[in-house]
């Protein structure tokens, strides 16, 4: 019969105490780290609570050459007034060595740390949308800033005014610290566009490969291209999100004044936006006109008048009102996520 | 592997269920060049596998630099400091749609981007009285550079009382620093007497200041009798040796100082600015020890090599909000969902969830 082993040897504590700490040397060349520093406190995995059975934490070598990295990259702690502080300044991005400010993953190409608005540039978006009364669509093709990004702006130094208007602090040390940190577009004359502003989503329908035959004599146009790809698929000229610009293009081309093609556009854009908020405004009065208030001092109610045919064919439609037979009616239900899709 | 960056907190099936195939992607139509150039297509949709993953609030709310994590993130929507279009939002997994505002509490993310309250490890390791010396010193040092230019021009003219009082309010502030500083680096050792004491001393200089700057303003006279009272108590209170003969010496420079003041009666235009802007810093960013921060406030370490905010955000760092305009693209060259690995991971990454998703 083979000696027993002692059941106390085989416990991880014991086992952990028998297990000397790996020099440093032997962990990695010496030649690669430079001069050898040994880690001065906890390399060795001494266990003060003799009871635990969990493992004290080993210092990788791989942990340990990160630690001496950071210790030797001491600029990347504190920001660099003014510009990016990344580490791809350190890291050569090509085989040529050169290195890129803006690439905060130096393994990752395609991201870029791209430019943002500067303070004042946020200003003067808002003073000209606000003061000013240009058209977002004009603001937007001036400065080459996204008309969503513009509507952003205006949206959030709105609420900026308001809170110093009402004494709110505001985060100022944070913004300028932030603001410190990344690149910065001024949106100033002669600067690169800030970014592009007639970006059309790619419709899956029209990723595929089409061949159409057409006579050689036809004029085949992008409205041709996008029929044939699909009967709801609009051509890029309408799917632009300021197809007034197309407009001012094709006006300088028949020999227009780029000025007055220019004001020719603003005139345009202001209409058009007119009649959006016009279209907008209708919509809800229609909505509103459909309501009933009723105000009881402490409730308002509000009656709508509904569709009993809403329910469809079956009975199931997710339009229909209220409580149907042989419906479940999944609202309490237990498990049933309850997270909201949209805030108004 | 790559969900180690991407949204660690959240479950492997709910990510599997979250992931699409279909990248979005977008082509820049610039009527301009229509006639002369094609767009050039988009060609990075490998790289935007966890696209779906940025819709997600907590993880927007870390996109936009308000917290130093996704999971600090979380954390601050659990606890409801964040509104989405100024409604309190308590679902970290609300699905951002193109257009919806949301705010954090500036409070929270003061606290989450800024210096913590205790120093850090190595920062503990400095004996806190040598560092202590060393910015007495330094202020000094500084205050002898500030005297001499002063005594270089030397002319008296009739703002010389309101220069002085200038002077006052500075040596005031100066003080008033000290006592704060010593009030933040001695704390783990301070009497409770001692630090009541300090307390007291530093509304004394609030007050002090607050008369000053009163229009019904008091003469100089009373400001050197206000001065030399709180510099004895401030002596009184210092706690080393070391500590007294730092104190004894900044009471001869601000003497000596005080004394060029009257005499000389005037600050350089460039001073006064410096002392405006300080007082202006001091405004915004005072010291306040009551915030879970480090205060006066700074960003915290190892902050900006990770710091940018991708395209599809618009950020009002003032006031803490940010709109989520629309999801990640896919251009020409460019992905706008930030990953650390590279091209080739990414596409392993994909594959791998093509064959579950």
């Amino acid at each position: 019969m083979p000696p027993r082993i002692r059941g106390s040897s085989c416990q991880p504590q014991l086992l952990l105490n028998c297990i000397e700490p790996v020099p440093a040397t032997s962990l990695s060349s010496s030649a690669a780290l430079g001069p050898l520093r040994r880690p001065t406190t906890s390399s060795a995995p001494r266990c003060s609570q003799p009871f635990s059975t969990t493992p004290a934490p080993q210092v990788t070598a791989l942990r340990r050459k990160f630690k001496e990295w950071c210790e030797a990259k001491q600029q990347l702690r504190e920001p660099q007034r003014g510009q990016t502080n990344y580490v791809s300044q350190f890291i050569p991005v090509s085989e040529s060595g050169m290195t890129r400010p803006d690439m905060p993953f130096p393994a990752n190409k395609h991201f870029r740390s791209e430019r943002v608005l500067s303070e004042k540039a946020r200003e003067m978006i808002w003073r000209d949308v606000m003061v000013n009364g240009m058209p977002l669509k004009a603001v937007s093709a001036q400065y080459s800033v996204d008309m969503r990004r513009v509507a952003a702006v205006v949206r959030m130094k709105e609420i900026e005014k308001k809170w110093e208007r009402e004494n709110k602090p505001l985060a100022l040390p944070y913004a300028s610290a932030v603001t410190g940190m990344l690149p910065l577009a001024h949106l100033r004359q002669g600067e690169d566009p800030f970014e592009p502003i007639n970006d059309i989503h790619v419709h899956s329908y029209t990723m595929q490969q089409l061949f159409v035959p057409t006579s050689e004599s036809r004029e085949f146009t992008r409205a041709d291209a996008a029929k044939a790809f699909g009967d709801r698929i609009l051509p890029p000229d309408q799917k632009m999100r300021i197809p007034e610009l197309v407009q001012m293009e094709k006006n300088i081309h028949a020999g227009m004044s780029p000025q007055e093609a220019r004001d020719e556009f603003v005139k345009a854009a202001s209409e058009s936006e007119k009649a959006y908020a016009a279209k907008q405004q209708a919509r809800l009065q229609a909505a509103e006109d459909r309501k009933v208030r009723v105000d009881s001092g402490r409730f308002e109610f509000r009656f709508e008048k509904i569709n009993a045919e809403d329910v469809g064919p079956t009975g199931r439609a997710r339009r229909g009102v209220g409580w149907r037979y042989g419906v479940p009616f999944m609202d309490r239900k237990r498990g049933e996520l309850k997270i909201p899709t949209s805030v108004e | 592997m790559t969900r180690g960056y991407h949204g660690e907190h959240i479950k492997e099936y709910q990510w599997n269920r979250m992931f699409n195939r279909r990248s979005l992607s977008a082509v820049n139509m610039d009527p301009s060049t229509w006639p002369i150039s094609t767009a050039e297509r988009a060609d990075t949709y490998m790289q935007m596998v966890f696209a779906p993953m940025e819709r997600r609030l907590d993880i927007a709310i870390f996109r936009a630099l308000f917290a130093s994590s996704a999971r600090q993130a979380r954390q601050f929507v659990l606890h409801g400091a964040v509104t989405v279009n100024g409604k309190k939002m308590r679902h970290p997994s609300y699905l951002l749609n193109p257009g919806d505002m949301f705010q954090v509490d500036p409070e929270r993310v003061m606290m989450a981007t800024g210096k913590p309250k205790r120093p850090t490890k190595d920062q503990k390791a400095l004996p806190s009285t040598s560092t202590e010396e060393a910015a007495e010193s330094e202020e000094a040092d500084a205050d002898a550079e500030a005297a001499a230019p002063e005594a270089a021009e030397g002319e008296v003219d009739t703002a010389a009382a309101d220069a002085a009082k200038e002077k006052h309010m500075e040596t005031l502030k100066q003080l008033k620093t000290r006592a704060r500083k010593i009030m933040s680096q001695k704390d783990v050792h301070m009497r409770a007497k001692q630090k009541k004491g300090l307390r007291k001393f530093l509304k004394e200089v609030k007050t002090a200041m607050d008369s000053t700057r009163k229009p019904g303003d008091p003469s100089i006279a009373e400001l050197d009798g206000v001065e030399a009272e709180l510099t004895s108590l401030l002596s009184e209170l210092s706690l080393t040796p070391a500590e007294r003969k730092a104190q004894a010496k900044k009471d001869e420079t601000a003497q000596a100082q005080s004394a060029e003041g009257s005499s000389l009666g005037l600050l350089t235009v460039k001073q006064r600015a410096v002392l405006s802007k300080m007082i202006a810093t001091e405004r915004t960013n005072p010291h306040d020890p009551s915030k879970p921060y480090a205060t006066p406030w700074s960003p915290r370490d190892w902050m900006s090599p990770f710091a940018f905010i991708p395209r599809y955000l618009e950020v009002n760092q003032r006031i803490c909000a940010a709109v989520y305009l629309r999801h990640p693209v896919a251009r020409a060259g460019r992905s706008e969902v930030p990953t650390p690995f590279s091209p080739t991971l990414s596409q392993l990454a994909f594959n791998w969830y093509l064959r579950r998703g």
